[in-house]
Protein backbone atom coordinates (compact mmCIF):
# COMPACT_ATOMS: atom_id res chain seq x y z
CA UNK A 1 0.00 0.00 0.00
CA UNK A 2 1.26 3.37 -0.77
CA UNK A 3 1.96 5.62 2.20
CA UNK A 4 1.04 9.31 2.03
CA UNK A 5 3.42 11.43 0.07
CA UNK A 6 6.50 12.36 2.01
CA UNK A 7 6.97 16.05 2.90
CA UNK A 8 6.57 17.92 -0.31
CA UNK A 9 9.06 20.76 -0.51
CA UNK A 10 7.42 23.91 -1.76
CA UNK A 11 8.66 25.33 -5.00
CA UNK A 12 7.04 28.60 -4.13
CA UNK A 13 8.31 31.87 -5.51
CA UNK A 14 11.57 32.19 -3.68
CA UNK A 15 14.07 34.59 -5.24
CA UNK A 16 15.01 32.93 -8.51
CA UNK A 17 18.48 33.91 -9.52
CA UNK A 18 19.42 33.77 -13.20
CA UNK A 19 21.58 30.76 -12.42
CA UNK A 20 18.58 28.91 -11.01
CA UNK A 21 16.52 29.80 -14.02
CA UNK A 22 19.23 28.55 -16.34
CA UNK A 23 19.33 25.32 -14.38
CA UNK A 24 15.61 24.85 -14.65
CA UNK A 25 15.77 25.59 -18.35
CA UNK A 26 18.46 22.91 -18.70
CA UNK A 27 16.27 20.46 -16.86
CA UNK A 28 13.33 21.17 -19.10
CA UNK A 29 15.38 20.74 -22.25
CA UNK A 30 16.73 17.44 -20.89
CA UNK A 31 13.26 16.18 -20.15
CA UNK A 32 11.97 17.24 -23.57
CA UNK A 33 14.91 15.48 -25.17
CA UNK A 34 14.09 12.29 -23.28
CA UNK A 35 10.46 12.39 -24.36
CA UNK A 36 11.47 13.05 -27.97
CA UNK A 37 13.80 10.05 -27.86
CA UNK A 38 10.98 7.93 -26.53
CA UNK A 39 8.71 9.05 -29.33
CA UNK A 40 11.31 8.41 -31.98
CA UNK A 41 12.16 5.02 -30.55
CA UNK A 42 9.02 3.48 -31.91
CA UNK A 43 9.59 4.73 -35.45
CA UNK A 44 12.53 2.80 -36.89
CA UNK A 45 11.50 -0.64 -35.78
CA UNK A 46 13.69 -3.44 -36.99
CA UNK A 47 13.89 -6.80 -35.35
CA UNK A 48 17.23 -8.01 -34.14
CA UNK A 49 18.25 -10.28 -31.33
CA UNK A 50 19.57 -8.99 -28.03
CA UNK A 51 23.00 -10.41 -28.66
CA UNK A 52 23.28 -8.42 -31.89
CA UNK A 53 22.19 -5.32 -30.06
CA UNK A 54 24.70 -6.01 -27.29
CA UNK A 55 27.46 -6.24 -29.85
CA UNK A 56 26.62 -2.96 -31.51
CA UNK A 57 26.15 -1.14 -28.25
CA UNK A 58 29.81 -0.43 -27.36
CA UNK A 59 30.40 1.16 -30.76
CA UNK A 60 27.56 3.58 -30.28
CA UNK A 61 28.66 4.35 -26.77
CA UNK A 62 32.19 5.09 -28.00
CA UNK A 63 30.81 7.42 -30.63
CA UNK A 64 28.79 9.24 -28.02
CA UNK A 65 31.82 9.49 -25.76
CA UNK A 66 33.93 10.99 -28.51
CA UNK A 67 31.34 13.60 -29.35
CA UNK A 68 30.93 14.48 -25.71
CA UNK A 69 34.67 14.83 -25.18
CA UNK A 70 34.98 17.08 -28.20
CA UNK A 71 32.13 19.22 -26.99
CA UNK A 72 33.67 19.45 -23.54
CA UNK A 73 37.07 20.42 -24.92
CA UNK A 74 35.54 23.07 -27.14
CA UNK A 75 33.64 24.49 -24.19
CA UNK A 76 36.84 24.63 -22.19
CA UNK A 77 38.61 26.42 -25.01
CA UNK A 78 35.72 28.85 -25.32
CA UNK A 79 35.81 29.58 -21.59
CA UNK A 80 39.54 30.16 -21.78
CA UNK A 81 39.10 32.64 -24.60
CA UNK A 82 36.33 34.43 -22.77
CA UNK A 83 38.44 34.68 -19.64
CA UNK A 84 41.41 36.10 -21.46
CA UNK A 85 39.24 38.56 -23.28
CA UNK A 86 37.73 39.71 -20.00
CA UNK A 87 41.17 40.05 -18.42
CA UNK A 88 42.39 42.01 -21.41
CA UNK A 89 39.43 44.37 -21.28
CA UNK A 90 39.96 44.88 -17.56
CA UNK A 91 43.60 45.71 -17.98
CA UNK A 92 42.74 48.35 -20.50
CA UNK A 93 40.73 50.26 -17.94
CA UNK A 94 43.34 51.66 -15.60
CA UNK A 95 41.66 51.35 -12.22
CA UNK A 96 42.50 49.75 -8.90
CA UNK A 97 41.56 46.22 -9.99
CA UNK A 98 43.61 46.55 -13.15
CA UNK A 99 46.58 47.60 -11.05
CA UNK A 100 46.12 44.59 -8.83
CA UNK A 101 45.97 42.36 -11.92
CA UNK A 102 49.12 43.95 -13.27
CA UNK A 103 50.94 43.44 -9.98
CA UNK A 104 49.90 39.79 -9.91
CA UNK A 105 50.99 39.22 -13.49
CA UNK A 106 54.35 40.91 -12.81
CA UNK A 107 54.91 38.63 -9.86
CA UNK A 108 54.03 35.66 -12.03
CA UNK A 109 56.57 36.76 -14.62
CA UNK A 110 59.24 37.15 -11.96
CA UNK A 111 58.56 33.71 -10.59
CA UNK A 112 58.54 32.18 -14.05
CA UNK A 113 61.98 33.58 -14.88
CA UNK A 114 63.19 32.37 -11.49
CA UNK A 115 61.81 28.96 -12.28
CA UNK A 116 63.52 28.94 -15.63
CA UNK A 117 66.83 29.85 -14.06
CA UNK A 118 66.57 27.14 -11.45
CA UNK A 119 65.57 24.63 -14.08
CA UNK A 120 68.63 25.54 -16.11
CA UNK A 121 70.87 25.10 -13.07
CA UNK A 122 69.38 21.77 -12.24
CA UNK A 123 69.81 20.65 -15.81
CA UNK A 124 73.51 21.61 -15.75
CA UNK A 125 74.02 19.78 -12.49
CA UNK A 126 72.27 16.76 -13.90
CA UNK A 127 74.57 16.81 -16.91
CA UNK A 128 77.61 16.97 -14.66
CA UNK A 129 76.36 14.04 -12.68
CA UNK A 130 75.83 12.06 -15.87
CA UNK A 131 79.38 12.83 -17.02
CA UNK A 132 80.87 11.70 -13.73
CA UNK A 133 78.84 8.53 -13.87
CA UNK A 134 80.02 7.86 -17.39
CA UNK A 135 83.65 8.28 -16.33
CA UNK A 136 83.16 5.98 -13.41
CA UNK A 137 81.63 3.38 -15.63
CA UNK A 138 84.56 3.68 -18.01
CA UNK A 139 87.02 3.23 -15.14
CA UNK A 140 85.18 0.19 -13.99
CA UNK A 141 85.29 -1.29 -17.43
CA UNK A 142 89.03 -0.72 -17.77
CA UNK A 143 89.68 -2.19 -14.34
CA UNK A 144 87.65 -5.19 -15.27
CA UNK A 145 89.60 -5.69 -18.46
CA UNK A 146 92.94 -5.43 -16.71
CA UNK A 147 91.88 -7.93 -14.11
CA UNK A 148 90.88 -10.34 -16.82
CA UNK A 149 94.23 -9.93 -18.56
CA UNK A 150 96.10 -10.55 -15.34
CA UNK A 151 94.11 -13.69 -14.67
CA UNK A 152 94.82 -14.94 -18.16
CA UNK A 153 98.55 -14.38 -17.83
CA UNK A 154 98.68 -16.08 -14.46
CA UNK A 155 96.96 -19.14 -15.74
CA UNK A 156 98.98 -19.18 -18.97
CA UNK A 157 102.46 -19.01 -17.39
CA UNK A 158 103.10 -22.61 -16.46
CA UNK A 159 101.80 -24.75 -19.23
CA UNK A 160 102.90 -23.59 -22.68
CA UNK A 161 106.65 -23.42 -21.91
CA UNK A 162 106.74 -26.78 -20.33
CA UNK A 163 104.62 -28.28 -23.10
CA UNK A 164 106.82 -27.04 -25.89
CA UNK A 165 110.29 -27.30 -24.46
CA UNK A 166 109.92 -30.32 -22.29
CA UNK A 167 111.66 -32.64 -24.67
CA UNK A 168 114.48 -30.19 -25.36
CA UNK A 169 114.90 -29.50 -21.64
CA UNK A 170 115.20 -33.16 -20.87
CA UNK A 171 117.73 -33.68 -23.56
CA UNK A 172 119.76 -30.72 -22.31
CA UNK A 173 119.65 -32.01 -18.76
CA UNK A 174 120.82 -35.44 -19.86
CA UNK A 175 123.69 -33.85 -21.76
CA UNK A 176 124.62 -31.82 -18.75
CA UNK A 177 124.69 -34.93 -16.59
CA UNK A 178 126.92 -36.64 -19.08
CA UNK A 179 129.45 -33.81 -19.24
CA UNK A 180 129.41 -33.45 -15.48
CA UNK A 181 130.39 -37.08 -15.17
CA UNK A 182 133.15 -36.65 -17.73
CA UNK A 183 134.48 -33.60 -15.91
CA UNK A 184 134.45 -35.37 -12.56
CA UNK A 185 136.26 -38.35 -14.06
CA UNK A 186 138.85 -36.10 -15.67
CA UNK A 187 139.38 -34.29 -12.39
CA UNK A 188 139.84 -37.58 -10.59
CA UNK A 189 142.38 -38.71 -13.16
CA UNK A 190 144.29 -35.43 -12.85
CA UNK A 191 144.26 -35.70 -9.09
CA UNK A 192 145.61 -39.24 -9.34
CA UNK A 193 148.41 -38.14 -11.67
CA UNK A 194 149.43 -35.17 -9.51
CA UNK A 195 149.44 -37.32 -6.42
CA UNK A 196 151.46 -40.01 -8.06
CA UNK A 197 154.02 -37.55 -9.42
CA UNK A 198 154.53 -35.97 -5.99
CA UNK A 199 154.78 -32.54 -7.51
CA UNK A 200 155.22 -29.45 -5.37
CA UNK A 201 152.11 -27.67 -6.64
CA UNK A 202 152.30 -24.83 -4.16
CA UNK A 203 155.28 -23.34 -5.96
CA UNK A 204 153.80 -23.03 -9.43
CA UNK A 205 150.91 -20.50 -9.55
CA UNK A 206 149.27 -22.12 -12.53
CA UNK A 207 149.37 -25.52 -10.89
CA UNK A 208 148.15 -24.08 -7.63
CA UNK A 209 145.07 -22.59 -9.27
CA UNK A 210 144.34 -25.90 -10.90
CA UNK A 211 144.60 -27.82 -7.66
CA UNK A 212 142.29 -25.34 -5.90
CA UNK A 213 139.51 -26.35 -8.22
CA UNK A 214 139.91 -30.01 -7.25
CA UNK A 215 138.35 -31.05 -4.02
CA UNK A 216 140.18 -32.36 -0.99
CA UNK A 217 143.61 -32.41 -2.44
CA UNK A 218 145.97 -33.36 0.32
CA UNK A 219 148.90 -31.02 0.90
CA UNK A 220 152.10 -32.80 0.34
CA UNK A 221 155.10 -31.80 2.06
CA UNK B 1 -3.05 -4.38 -15.49
CA UNK B 2 -2.16 -0.94 -14.31
CA UNK B 3 1.37 -0.33 -15.44
CA UNK B 4 3.37 2.50 -14.02
CA UNK B 5 4.37 4.51 -17.04
CA UNK B 6 7.31 6.89 -17.14
CA UNK B 7 6.05 9.45 -19.60
CA UNK B 8 2.32 9.55 -19.02
CA UNK B 9 2.42 12.75 -16.99
CA UNK B 10 4.13 16.12 -17.26
CA UNK B 11 7.38 16.50 -15.36
CA UNK B 12 7.89 18.91 -12.46
CA UNK B 13 10.30 21.82 -12.41
CA UNK B 14 13.39 21.80 -10.24
CA UNK B 15 12.34 18.69 -8.43
CA UNK B 16 12.74 14.97 -8.64
CA UNK B 17 10.35 12.20 -7.67
CA UNK B 18 11.61 8.91 -6.40
CA UNK B 19 9.64 5.79 -5.51
CA UNK B 20 11.06 3.39 -2.94
CA UNK B 21 9.59 -0.11 -3.09
CA UNK B 22 10.40 -2.40 -0.20
CA UNK B 23 8.33 -5.28 1.12
CA UNK B 24 9.81 -5.09 4.64
CA UNK B 25 9.26 -1.33 4.95
CA UNK B 26 12.27 -0.84 7.24
CA UNK B 27 14.96 0.93 5.28
CA UNK B 28 12.52 3.03 3.30
CA UNK B 29 11.79 5.42 6.11
CA UNK B 30 15.36 6.30 7.09
CA UNK B 31 16.35 6.58 3.44
CA UNK B 32 13.39 8.86 2.75
CA UNK B 33 14.29 11.12 5.67
CA UNK B 34 17.83 11.45 4.42
CA UNK B 35 16.73 12.04 0.83
CA UNK B 36 14.48 15.00 1.56
CA UNK B 37 17.36 16.83 3.20
CA UNK B 38 18.71 17.65 -0.21
CA UNK B 39 18.62 21.41 -0.73
CA UNK B 40 19.68 22.06 -4.29
CA UNK B 41 16.38 20.87 -5.61
CA UNK B 42 13.21 19.41 -4.20
CA UNK B 43 13.09 15.67 -3.68
CA UNK B 44 9.68 14.06 -3.40
CA UNK B 45 9.81 10.57 -1.96
CA UNK B 46 6.96 8.10 -2.39
CA UNK B 47 7.03 4.87 -0.43
CA UNK B 48 5.40 1.63 -1.44
CA UNK B 49 5.41 -1.94 -0.27
CA UNK B 50 4.99 -3.42 -3.72
CA UNK B 51 3.59 -2.68 -7.13
CA UNK B 52 0.93 -2.18 -8.47
CA UNK B 53 0.26 1.12 -6.78
CA UNK B 54 -3.26 1.82 -5.54
CA UNK B 55 -5.57 3.35 -8.10
CA UNK B 56 -6.96 5.93 -5.71
CA UNK B 57 -3.77 8.02 -5.76
CA UNK B 58 -3.41 7.80 -9.52
CA UNK B 59 -4.43 11.41 -10.11
CA UNK B 60 -2.42 13.10 -7.38
CA UNK B 61 0.73 11.15 -7.97
CA UNK B 62 3.40 13.04 -9.88
CA UNK B 63 5.55 11.54 -12.59
CA UNK B 64 8.04 9.16 -11.02
CA UNK B 65 11.61 9.73 -12.16
CA UNK B 66 13.32 6.81 -10.46
CA UNK B 67 11.98 3.54 -9.04
CA UNK B 68 14.21 1.89 -6.45
CA UNK B 69 13.60 -1.71 -5.42
CA UNK B 70 15.06 -2.42 -2.00
CA UNK B 71 15.83 -6.11 -1.54
CA UNK B 72 16.74 -7.50 1.85
CA UNK B 73 19.08 -10.35 1.06
CA UNK B 74 18.29 -12.21 4.27
CA UNK B 75 14.64 -12.75 3.35
CA UNK B 76 13.43 -14.75 0.38
CA UNK B 77 10.07 -13.00 0.51
CA UNK B 78 11.71 -9.67 -0.27
CA UNK B 79 13.22 -11.04 -3.46
CA UNK B 80 10.05 -12.73 -4.59
CA UNK B 81 7.96 -9.65 -3.92
CA UNK B 82 10.36 -7.59 -6.01
CA UNK B 83 10.18 -10.04 -8.87
CA UNK B 84 6.41 -9.95 -8.76
CA UNK B 85 6.36 -6.13 -8.71
CA UNK B 86 8.55 -5.91 -11.79
CA UNK B 87 5.68 -7.02 -13.95
CA UNK B 88 3.71 -3.88 -13.15
CA UNK B 89 6.36 -1.56 -14.45
CA UNK B 90 6.23 -0.23 -17.99
CA UNK B 91 9.27 -1.32 -20.06
CA UNK B 92 10.10 2.33 -20.62
CA UNK B 93 11.31 2.49 -17.04
CA UNK B 94 14.07 0.00 -17.62
CA UNK B 95 16.02 2.43 -19.75
CA UNK B 96 17.78 3.90 -16.79
CA UNK B 97 14.92 4.78 -14.45
CA UNK B 98 15.07 1.68 -12.29
CA UNK B 99 17.65 0.87 -9.66
CA UNK B 100 18.09 -2.10 -7.34
CA UNK B 101 19.41 -1.71 -3.84
CA UNK B 102 20.43 -4.74 -1.79
CA UNK B 103 20.88 -4.65 1.98
CA UNK B 104 22.48 -7.07 4.44
CA UNK B 105 24.87 -8.45 1.90
CA UNK B 106 27.51 -8.98 4.58
CA UNK B 107 25.26 -11.15 6.70
CA UNK B 108 26.58 -14.67 7.03
CA UNK B 109 23.17 -16.24 6.72
CA UNK B 110 22.69 -15.05 3.16
CA UNK B 111 22.87 -17.96 0.75
CA UNK B 112 25.12 -17.20 -2.21
CA UNK B 113 22.44 -18.32 -4.63
CA UNK B 114 20.22 -15.43 -3.62
CA UNK B 115 22.94 -12.88 -4.20
CA UNK B 116 23.70 -14.46 -7.56
CA UNK B 117 20.02 -14.44 -8.44
CA UNK B 118 19.74 -10.74 -7.60
CA UNK B 119 22.83 -10.03 -9.67
CA UNK B 120 21.46 -11.93 -12.63
CA UNK B 121 18.17 -10.14 -12.34
CA UNK B 122 19.83 -6.72 -12.34
CA UNK B 123 22.13 -7.69 -15.19
CA UNK B 124 19.36 -9.06 -17.38
CA UNK B 125 17.40 -5.83 -16.93
CA UNK B 126 20.47 -3.64 -17.50
CA UNK B 127 19.98 -1.81 -14.22
CA UNK B 128 22.49 -0.73 -11.60
CA UNK B 129 22.73 -2.74 -8.43
CA UNK B 130 23.78 -0.87 -5.31
CA UNK B 131 24.70 -2.41 -1.99
CA UNK B 132 23.74 -0.49 1.13
CA UNK B 133 24.31 -0.79 4.81
CA UNK B 134 21.15 0.20 6.56
CA UNK B 135 22.00 -0.14 10.27
CA UNK B 136 24.29 2.86 10.78
CA UNK B 137 23.63 6.52 9.94
CA UNK B 138 26.84 6.54 7.90
CA UNK B 139 25.56 3.70 5.78
CA UNK B 140 22.27 5.48 5.23
CA UNK B 141 24.10 8.67 4.27
CA UNK B 142 26.27 6.81 1.77
CA UNK B 143 23.30 5.09 0.20
CA UNK B 144 21.47 8.43 -0.01
CA UNK B 145 24.38 10.06 -1.79
CA UNK B 146 24.58 7.36 -4.39
CA UNK B 147 20.85 7.32 -4.97
CA UNK B 148 20.84 11.09 -5.35
CA UNK B 149 23.49 10.88 -8.05
CA UNK B 150 21.35 8.52 -10.07
CA UNK B 151 18.19 10.46 -9.28
CA UNK B 152 19.65 13.72 -10.52
CA UNK B 153 20.38 12.16 -13.89
CA UNK B 154 17.00 10.47 -14.06
CA UNK B 155 15.20 13.76 -13.42
CA UNK B 156 17.18 15.54 -16.09
CA UNK B 157 19.01 17.82 -13.67
CA UNK B 158 22.45 16.94 -14.99
CA UNK B 159 23.23 18.62 -18.29
CA UNK B 160 24.58 16.35 -21.00
CA UNK B 161 23.60 13.12 -19.23
CA UNK B 162 20.46 11.12 -19.80
CA UNK B 163 19.37 8.14 -17.71
CA UNK B 164 19.83 5.81 -20.67
CA UNK B 165 23.43 6.93 -21.06
CA UNK B 166 24.11 6.58 -17.36
CA UNK B 167 22.58 3.12 -17.28
CA UNK B 168 25.14 2.03 -19.83
CA UNK B 169 27.89 3.03 -17.49
CA UNK B 170 26.39 1.75 -14.25
CA UNK B 171 24.67 -1.44 -15.25
CA UNK B 172 25.30 -4.52 -13.24
CA UNK B 173 27.37 -7.18 -14.91
CA UNK B 174 27.54 -10.80 -13.98
CA UNK B 175 31.00 -12.34 -13.76
CA UNK B 176 31.43 -15.29 -16.09
CA UNK B 177 32.09 -17.77 -13.33
CA UNK B 178 28.94 -17.03 -11.39
CA UNK B 179 27.64 -20.56 -11.87
CA UNK B 180 30.77 -22.17 -10.51
CA UNK B 181 30.62 -23.34 -6.93
CA UNK B 182 32.28 -20.87 -4.60
CA UNK B 183 34.62 -21.61 -1.70
CA UNK B 184 32.51 -22.65 1.30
Amino acid sequence: MEAGPAPNGSTGQKNMSPVDMLRIKQQMSNQCFEMAVQLNAGKNKRSCSTSEAERDLPDYVTELEEVKTNYFNSTLALHRMQMWHAIGEKLKQNDAEADALKAVSNRCMGMCSHIQQIQKESRDLQNEITDVQKKRLEMKRLTHEKMKEIEELMSKKEHPDIEKYKAVLEKGLANMEKYKKITIMTQNVLRGILLACKVHWLDDPKLRDLVMTLEEFPVLD
Amino acid sequence: MSLLKPFSKLPCLNSANILLVESDEEFQQSLADALVDETDFTVNVRLAKSLPLPVENEESRPRIDLVVFIINLTSELSFQSTEASLKYLDPGYFLGKVCFMATNARNASVPTERLDAVRKLAASLHCPLLFAEDQTPDGVANATERLLTILKVAAGLVPMATPLYLSNLTRCTVPLDIDQPSFD
